[in-house]
């Protein structure tokens, strides 16, 4: 039947992929971000600092550029990435991100170069200031009792 | 046992917001026999309507209710000259992305205007709350329940003992009919939407006053609980909707009592596909077999 | 390549899985809004597969797509009663019991000093399985593209055979279908299995390309929107989602002009759509009419024998 030979496509190029599972373990990059409004609307200087997860070494020369997504609407938003210059401290970074509104998003931090990698952090951009995000949770009439 | 008394007042009194949610999806439902999804953005539209007149010329509660019902009816009317009425009879399904893709239009509009994470809302009723016995309600609670069944027994009266709700339902029973005897089923229809988006706009600022907030979050979570609400009690019937929120109301409260609010909603979309399966009429409403041919083959 | 359009035809690869799925679910004629829940499904499964156990991607792909085939096929049972609306918010509320049970769900475990999996409503972060394994993104973007192509492959497959007409027929009318005689119910839960392994599919690619996910991520929006691409697009051929797809992310994606405002062009642009087009712009009747001039554009001597006939 034309659809199980079909099927049998789809099954064979799926374990071609990734025949080769390897532990090995890349490099991983710990950041701690903290980001402050900007001038603009919506727009917010963050400072990134870069270190080796495990031998909490500082990143040095990393090319990084700062992606941003809402996790309740996911790409549904168009933020360009910004890409993040170095400071004169080293393992520093600086991006100003342009966002859409206010809220719970996850910054992608995207490094190339020399190291390859992803980190992903929650924060929760207000008007004024920005915190780590707090667990989510639908608005709902207090109940108390 | 007094927890779950208290419970089950408190649920009773949320309840009664989500029966009028209910009711303003079942009117349209009913009569137009195709689901709104922007209903819950529409009431959102005219809850920051009502925001931004507070927040920016301290307008007291009163103004405040006047320009949230205001505002939701004129994005409903939006939303059924463009998602609704264009559409042939056999365009359910289209119809109803239509409106969904309005919603997030709706939405996208308001959260440009007022693009904070919360906004605040003026209170309904300071005070104490009451206290019987072992008992508390809420005085905006109160008046939340109270409003909904004065509401309620409003639209029961307009449908039963006016001109206009004789039109109304003489088109759930049949357009086709309705029409051949004179009924103005298109103007019908958009005064239908009216109501319903009027009624949407009490139920919407009487939870934010209660509330004394309000979030973007706020019109996916009309559109569900309506939704919900709408479907325990059953698809096109009023006393239905107004029982099916009262119950979820009541489940809500004690779901998330004894066991947190995640088990709270889930409790509610548990019972929302219960009910789906094994009683798809909903406690009190039409017979599937008049549903499927609005929204049958090709639909 | 920059990274940036790498990255926007990813999203559009993985995302035409999603819409793909609710197209299945279409063509036998049935509103899915819960098609998000086996997306998910996928997307947990195939990173627990990799991350957790230590699996190759292909193997935790296929993971993913089985268990959300389950789980599809599963829920197919129990609603086979339920037609139109009462079949849709059904769907929504398991999708959304789903997303609730994914916020409860905790499984991590320790690796190399550190907690890896699901948490819960914190989500399930590090699926580190491409940078572990130095793929490259745009390696990542030529195996989305395979696999698509290879589904497409799939659907041209099933509009030429016998089941797939079973699945129109079923769609159009199925107490007709079942009167000439298929296995109505069988076929409907088979359409089910197959959405849903093609939205685990998704799922898994999209857990790999973001290397994080959340239970948040996978609610109505995300359903109702894969529902909408196949409206937009077009019904008549799997393309039909694919282009939807295409506009809402790609046209829109890459006019900065439009950036905050989105929601509100697309959003518009969509209702006037629906109103001209009810089943999307390419519907059955625009495939038909295309493929027939086609056919004529690519078979000349067929008309050079008639006008040699009209000649005396």
């Amino acid at each position: 039947m034309r659809l199980a030979s079909s099927l049998g496509c789809i099954a064979a190029a799926l374990m071609t992929t990734g025949v080769v599972s390897s532990d090995a373990a890349g490099p991983r990059v710990k950041a701690d971000v903290s980001c402050r409004p900007a001038a603009e609307k919506l727009q917010y200087d963050c400072a990134i600092k870069l270190t080796d997860a495990r031998t909490s070494e500082t990143v040095t020369g990393a090319e990084l550029t700062v992606g941003a997504d809402m996790p309740s609407m996911p790409m549904a938003h168009n933020v360009r990435p910004a890409k993040a210059t170095a400071t004169t401290e080293p393992g520093t970074y600086h991006a100003r991100i342009q966002l859409e509104m206010h809220g719970d998003w996850v910054l992608r931090l995207d490094l190339a170069g020399h190291i390859r990698d992803r980190v992903v952090k929650s924060l929760r951009f207000e008007d004024d200031l920005v915190i780590d995000a707090r667990k989510p949770g639908r608005p709902s009439p207090p109940h108390k009792h | 046992m007094t927890d779950f008394v208290q419970n089950t007042l408190d649920g009773l009194m949320i309840g009664s917001s989500y029966g009028l949610l209910a009711l303003g999806f079942t009117l349209i439902f009913g009569v137009m026999r195709r689901l709104n999804l922007s209903y819950g953005a529409s009431i959102m539209v005219g809850a920051y309507l009502g925001t931004l007149v507070y927040v920016q010329f301290g307008a007291g509660p009163i103004a405040v209710a006047a320009l949230a019902v205001a505002g939701a009816v004129l994005a409903g009317i939006y939303v059924e000259r463009l998602c609704f009425a264009p559409m042939g009879p056999g365009a359910g399904i289209a119809s109803m992305v239509s409106s969904f893709a309005i919603w997030m239009q709706l939405e996208q509009a308001a959260i440009l205007v007022l693009p904070r994470h919360t906004y605040p809302y003026p209170p309904l009723a300071a005070g104490e709350p009451l206290t019987l016995g072992p008992f508390m309600v809420r005085l905006d609670h109160l008046i939340m329940l109270v409003a909904a069944l004065a509401l309620g027994t409003a639209i029961h009266l307009l449908l039963y003992r006016t001109r206009f709700g004789l039109a109304l339902r003489a088109i759930v029973g049949n357009p086709v009919a309705a029409h051949l005897v004179g009924v103005n089923v298109r103007a019908a229809m958009l005064g239908a939407f009216a109501l319903a988006s009027a009624i949407g706009g009490v139920a919407g600022y009487l939870v934010l006053a209660a509330d004394q907030q309000i979030t973007p979050m706020f019109g996916m979570w009309a559109t569900i609980k309506g939704l919900i609400a709408m479907m325990i009690g059953g698809l096109g019937s009023i006393p239905g909707a107004l029982l099916g929120g009262l119950l979820l109301g009541i489940i809500e409260m004690n779901g998330q009592w004894y066991f947190g609010s995640q088990v709270r909603e889930l409790a509610a979309y548990f019972l929302l596909f219960a009910c789906l399966v094994l009683r798809p009429g909903g406690l009190l409403g039409d017979a599937p077999a008049r549903v499927t041919a609005a929204y049958g083959p090709r639909a | 390549m920059d990274d940036y359009l790498i990255g926007v035809l990813s999203n559009i690869g993985v995302i035409s899985f999603i819409a793909l799925s609710a197209y299945v679910l279409l063509l036998t004629g049935e509103i899915s809004f819960g098609q998000q829940a086996f997306f998910a499904i996928g997307a947990y499964a195939s990173g627990i597969a990799t991350a957790l156990w230590h699996w190759p991607l292909g193997a935790g792909l296929a993971w993913g797509g089985a268990v959300a085939a389950a789980a599809a096929a599963l829920l197919g049972v129990p609603t086979l009663r339920l037609h139109g609306l009462y079949f849709a918010v059904a769907t929504l509320a398991f999708a959304e019991m789903v997303r609730l049970l994914f916020e409860l769900f905790h499984y991590q475990v320790l690796i190399n000093g550190e907690l890896v999996g699901p948490n819960g409503a914190e989500g399930f972060r590090n699926i580190r399985y491409i940078f572990d394994n130095n793929i490259g993104s745009t390696e990542f973007l030529v195996l989305v593209y395979v696999l698509l192509s290879a589904t497409l492959l799939g659907f041209s497959l099933l509009e030429r055979s016998r089941l797939g007409v079973i699945f129109r027929m079923t769609g159009e009318d199925d107490v007709l279908a079942e009167l000439s005689g298929v296995a109505v119910a069988r076929y409907k839960v088979l359409a089910a299995g197959i959405a849903g392994a093609l939205a685990g599919i998704g799922g898994g690619l999209y857990a790999h390309l973001t290397t994080y996910v959340e239970p948040r991520i996978f609610d109505v929006m995300l359903g109702v929107h894969s529902l909408a691409y196949g409206l937009i697009g077009g019904l008549g051929t799997a393309l039909g989602p694919l282009v939807g797809v295409l506009i809402d992310i790609g046209v829109l994606e890459s006019t900065r002009w439009f950036a905050g405002y989105r929601m509100v062009v697309f959003g518009g642009l969509v209702a006037v759509l629906l109103i001209v087009r009810p089943r999307g712009l390419f519907d059955e009747a625009a495939v038909r009419n295309i493929s027939r001039a086609w056919r004529r554009i690519s078979s000349p001597k067929r008309r050079l024998s008639q006008t040699q006939r009209k000649a005396p």
